[in-house]
């Protein structure tokens, strides 16, 4: 009796979290994997279902095959990027934690996960800038010649990469020093006396045991690189100026659809297929990083 | 194998002073015990062995060599935790190889080295396993492996045995000091358990708040205590201590205490000075009555070899330890005397033994 009270009183204590989980996580996934299988523009009452054409579609559009190989060259960069640099940048912090910049440290390499997205971009887009960026004069330094960031089609992708990294890696270094932290000082003593140079411990003792650090940052960072979308648009305009176009990702491609060419079907359905990338991607690296020994 | 020789060492945390001038010798082979209550500086001064620790002043000497500045993995030394401190990553096999591995030995050599001290061990079957799925005496074992493996001059335990459960602790006791009969190196042991140092110990350390008490072979420690912290502990149930005065007229010298205590005592010491018996549980023997002091029962403990008593003289506790049954009940009388030549006695404000 006590027990189906209490099992009873649970369920009402987590409902409401429960309903609005559902209300907008669960409830708007649902909705897209419908509106994938339909063909709607926005204003119409019809909504007729047309099955697997808009899947058919995607895969002949050539401005939905560009957004998807940029938007992946970007997420898989940024990781690349992030995650080692992320991992000894920690590393570095964490050696240093007794001195007394290390909150400086920790503060200045987290500010640019706090700023906001569009004026991060803005100041970026003027390091960038070809002729009154500092980048570019930093380069004439070295005799290199001046370089057209913004505008050339792979640079302006490696300087979304640059950007979207910069962001990225504050976040990322402090998940990676909250593992550090966590590691039992016993083992670092115990390489120690093994004979372990500090590299050494990094590589053979921190590496393998921030693994699932390492699977945290790398899920999290690859799927918010996925989503990469305000960086494009402030940073790489077109040649007529119209921006998000030089770099045509995913999000873009998903918002021209919807209410430029009133497609929501359409745009529902590559919203699908980047869950099912990301989804993909996750077991993956699931799967890769997980602990050995529990097998 | 080498001989260690601790001299004149200090450690101070800013104005803290936690190791305070200790110098210890210890011949090469011996298994020598660091015991001392939590916050004695035991685990320091092993740290400062093993090169965990900087030393703030004196000088320790592995071999003849002073160590002070050299490099924790220059100094031939293997350390054993308390946690283990295995690599969760890795097998058995690579944490016992992980330093020859480093050291850059061939593999043939490091895995004929592995299976050698697993075989010492009997951890060959384990060696493909990772730490986790280990038992506690197994993963200890594991340690100890690690530690055999790079053949050391010197070995260091800090508290290996403490995560292991009562009955483990006593087969592990064991394995030890039979490893140390097999391997003659030189190991230094750090416990808080007094059973450990006297059962492994070929020669025992005590410390207290940073200072060497008194060191010596576990039955020296155990017979002839320098002073009261040494007496009270060493040995399980602690010695007795029963504050009085040494009486002595045309009769011979009598102890005095609380709780109309008199003792006749074979003694030559002569003192005004207030003075502590101190008087081991197995010491109190049964006497007729009218001829020893009366106690009254206050709890009867059976361990079934023993019989541990803990009566009252008046206001004042001890315990009596009887190796025979007796047939006692909480509440009765017994009366209790001295066996002939056990009684210690110190100074009760310095706290040191009165020798004659």
């Amino acid at each position: 009796m006590l027990k189906r009270r209490r099992w009873i009183f649970s369920l009402v204590a987590i409902l409401p979290v429960l309903a609005i989980f559902a209300y907008v996580r669960v409830y708007p996934i649902g909705e897209i994997l419908r509106l994938s299988l339909h063909k709607w523009d926005i204003l119409s009452r019809e909504k007729p279902f047309i099955g697997l054409a808009n899947f058919q579609e995607l895969f002949g559009d050539s401005l939905f095959r560009t957004a998807l190989f940029n938007t992946s060259i970007i997420a898989f960069g940024v990781l690349i990027i992030t995650l080692p640099l992320a991992l000894v940048l920690a590393a570095l912090i964490h050696h240093r934690t007794r001195s007394r910049f290390a909150s400086f440290y920790e503060t200045t390499i987290f500010i640019p996960h706090v700023v906001s997205l569009v004026p991060a971009a803005m100041a970026w887009k003027w390091i960038f800038d070809a002729r009154l960026g500092p980048l570019n004069a930093v380069l004439s330094v070295f005799g290199i010649p001046p370089q057209a960031w913004l505008f050339d089609p792979v640079l302006s992708i490696v300087s979304i990469i640059v950007l979207c990294s910069w962001q990225a890696l504050g976040f990322a270094v402090l998940i990676y020093l909250v593992g550090f932290k966590n590691l039992p000082k016993s083992l670092f003593e115990a390489s120690k006396l093994d004979g372990a140079s500090g590299i050494q411990q990094f590589w053979f003792v921190a590496v393998p045991l921030l693994k699932p650090i390492t699977l945290y940052v790398s899920v999290a960072t690859l799927v918010s690189a996925f989503n990469v979308y305000a960086q494009v648009y402030v940073l790489a305009s077109d040649a007529q100026g119209a921006p998000g176009r030089q770099v045509r990702v995913l999000v873009l491609d998903m918002l021209e659809n919807t209410f430029r060419n009133y497609r929501v079907g359409y745009a529902a359905s590559e919203a699908v297929v980047l869950l099912v990338i990301v989804l993909i991607l996750t077991a993956i690296q699931f799967s890769l990083l997980r602990e050995k020994g529990t097998r | 194998m080498a001989s260690l020789d601790i001299a004149n060492v200090k450690k101070a945390y800013g104005d803290v002073e936690v190791i305070r001038d200790v110098s210890i010798g210890v011949p090469d082979g011996a298994f020598v015990v660091l015991v001392g209550p939590s916050g004695c500086g035991k685990s320091t001064l092993l740290r400062m062995i093993a090169g965990l620790e900087d030393i703030s002043g004196g000088t320790i000497s592995i071999g003849g060599k002073v160590i002070n500045e050299v490099e924790p993995k220059n100094r031939d030394i293997a350390m054993v935790f308390q946690n283990y401190a295995l690599y969760p990553h890795m097998t058995i096999a690579e944490n016992m190889g992980f330093s020859l591995r480093l050291a850059g030995r061939p593999k043939p050599e490091i895995a004929q080295r592995v299976e050698d001290a697993a075989r010492i061990l009997g951890l060959s079957d384990y060696l493909g396993r990772y730490p986790k799925q280990l038992s506690g005496g197994q993963r200890q074992r594991v340690a100890m492996g690690r530690a055999i493996v790079r053949n050391p001059q010197v070995f260091l335990f800090d508290e290996p045995l403490s995560n292991l459960d009562a009955k483990l602790r006593v087969q592990m006791r064991a394995e030890l000091k039979e490893l140390h009969a097999r391997l003659k190196t030189t190991m230094i042991y750090v416990t808080h358990d007094q059973i450990e140092a006297m059962t492994m110990a070929d020669f025992i350390v005590v410390m207290r708040d940073g200072v060497v008490e008194q060191m010596g072979a576990p039955l020296a420690l155990y017979d002839t205590p320098s002073n009261l912290f040494v007496a009270g502990f060493i040995g399980s149930p602690a010695m007795n201590q029963l504050p009085g005065r040494l009486v002595a007229d045309e009769n011979g010298s009598r102890f005095v205490g609380a709780g109309d205590i008199a003792w006749p005592l074979e003694t030559s010491i002569r003192t005004d000075r207030p003075v502590t018996l101190g008087i081991r549980p197995e010491h109190l023997v049964p006497a007729p009555d009218g001829q020893g002091v009366p106690a009254r029962i206050k709890l009867i403990e059976q361990t079934g070899s023993e019989t541990y008593v803990i009566a009252h003289f008046g206001e004042t506790p001890i315990v009596a330890l009887f190796r025979q049954r007796l047939p006692l009940a909480i509440g009765d009388t017994i009366s209790l005397t001295l066996a002939p030549g056990a009684a210690h006695l110190f100074d009760t404000e310095t706290g040191q033994r009165l020798t004659a």
